[in-house]
């Protein structure tokens, strides 16, 4: 979750000072469909590290305006990828998760949808596709084995 | 709304979804200059608009009609936008779309000339659709599909970088203005224990710097033996530099030796 503005150091609180406003959040929130089944009332995402169960809940009813019951963050390990390896030695690190049982409040439940479901993309008959997806099915023909030799490979012929 | 800008050549189904979108951002534009301006009244003005699609004839219609609209419009509710988190994804006509069209980014110079509430409300918009794009971005992941225009994350992530800018220029301005102050977060020259100055900010602590041990322990002053090392550094830099410049003298006189003979001198 990069952010696109570095976060801003939080001014120092102390008992009596007023309350902390963020006008502009830099926190970007990402659904995830959770791994095990969950009750249809919880949604899970991946926050940033930097955000804690009062900020996400705030963020979701002020911004997304989802009544929000209770919050609950872990913390979950990733492996970096190839292009972010700066160090060897930063071979895991955290990233926050948070699930939220949280629109019992209001009944609702949450189905995470199908985004790509499977489409049938009927090729038109005279386009450059078709004759491309033809010529891939011809040459990969060519390419198997004799099925008379039974599975067995060129290694063993003549 | 407020979102990217599409380029004027779209389908015709959108132009009309994009005409009812523009008399809803005028209506709520409208009420929102009539209520006092509190933060959640922004949000959910900015609620009830977003849209990924902002056509140029909508900013004309708030250029010309806003301030008549805001009289008459004082009691009128906007219709609450209900989708909550269904904004997590695109539009249902996109889903399993190879590619989504998508506009250019908003650029420094079009984001100057908007007023303050209109880029608050821009940051929301263009956060909810980052927010919507790395759920499709995780969501292609997992299924190990290739995510349609991946190029939209940049186009919003410079969107917001550029945002950025310019709030930062303008809070630059009232404060240069108000104070005089050249910087937000104070700061001071300071050596560090090798001898090198540089700018050290200041950190709010609930403690004077006299009774915080830990940075007692940081020394910002030089030590005596080190001078030696000082002047080392200084021959060095000196040397390096001169180094430098008989290497460009050297780089001119051979350009020279090939070039002479051209007459256009740049």
């Amino acid at each position: 979750m990069c952010l696109s503005v570095p976060l801003p150091r939080y001014p120092l609180y102390q008992l009596g000072n007023p309350q902390l406003r963020i006008f502009r959040t830099n926190f970007f929130m990402t659904l995830v469909k959770p791994g095990k089944e969950q009750p249809p009332d919880t949604v899970q995402f991946r926050i940033p590290m930097e955000m804690t169960k009062c900020d996400v809940k705030n963020y979701l009813e002020k911004i997304y305006s989802v009544p929000v019951g209770a919050v609950r963050t872990r913390i979950q390990y990733f492996k970096t990828d190839r292009a972010m390896l700066t160090s060897y030695l930063a071979i895991r690190f955290p990233k926050a998760l948070s699930s939220l049982p949280g629109l019992q409040a209001q009944q609702q439940t949450f189905q995470f949808p199908e985004i790509f479901p499977q489409k049938d993309t009927a090729l038109e008959p005279g386009s450059v596709e078709e004759m491309q997806d033809q010529f891939m099915q011809d040459e990969q023909q060519r390419q198997k084995a004799d099925p008379r030799r039974g599975g067995v490979t060129e290694w063993f012929g003549l | 709304m407020l979102g990217m800008m599409y380029c004027s050549k779209m389908a015709a189904t959108s132009a009309g979804r994009a005409l009812s979108l523009c008399r809803q951002f005028q209506k709520s534009l409208s009420i929102s200059t009539a209520l006092p301006l509190q933060h959640t009244n922004v949000l959910t003005s900015c609620k009830a608009q977003l849209s990924t699609f902002r056509p140029k004839f909508c900013l004309l219609h708030i250029n010309n009609v806003g301030t008549s609209l805001a009289q008459q419009c004082r009691a009128l509710h906007t219709s609450q936008w209900r989708r909550g988190l269904e904004e997590f994804f695109d539009e249902t006509p996109n889903w399993g779309e190879p590619t989504v069209k998508s506009g250019a980014p908003w650029t420094a110079k079009q984001l100057r000339t908007k007023s303050s509430e209109d880029l608050h409300k821009l940051w929301y918009v263009l956060l909810k659709e980052k927010n919507m794009l790395l759920t499709v971005e995780q969501e292609a992941k997992r299924q190990r599909v290739q995510m349609p225009s991946p190029e939209r994350l940049k186009k919003i992530e410079r969107s917001m970088k550029r945002l950025d800018t310019i709030v930062q220029e303008r809070e630059n301005a009232l404060r240069l203005l108000q104070t005089g102050q050249e910087r937000a977060r104070p700061g001071t020259w300071r050596k560090d224990f090798l001898g090198r100055t540089f700018w050290y900010r200041f950190k709010e602590y609930p403690i004077p710097w006299y009774l915080n041990r830990r940075y007692k322990r940081k020394r910002f002053f030089t030590p005596i033996f080190v001078d030696s090392f000082i002047r080392l550094r200084i021959e060095s830099h000196l040397h390096r530099k001169i180094l430098k410049k008989k290497a460009d003298l050297e780089n001119k006189r051979k350009l020279q030796e090939q070039f002479s003979k051209l007459s256009a001198r740049t």
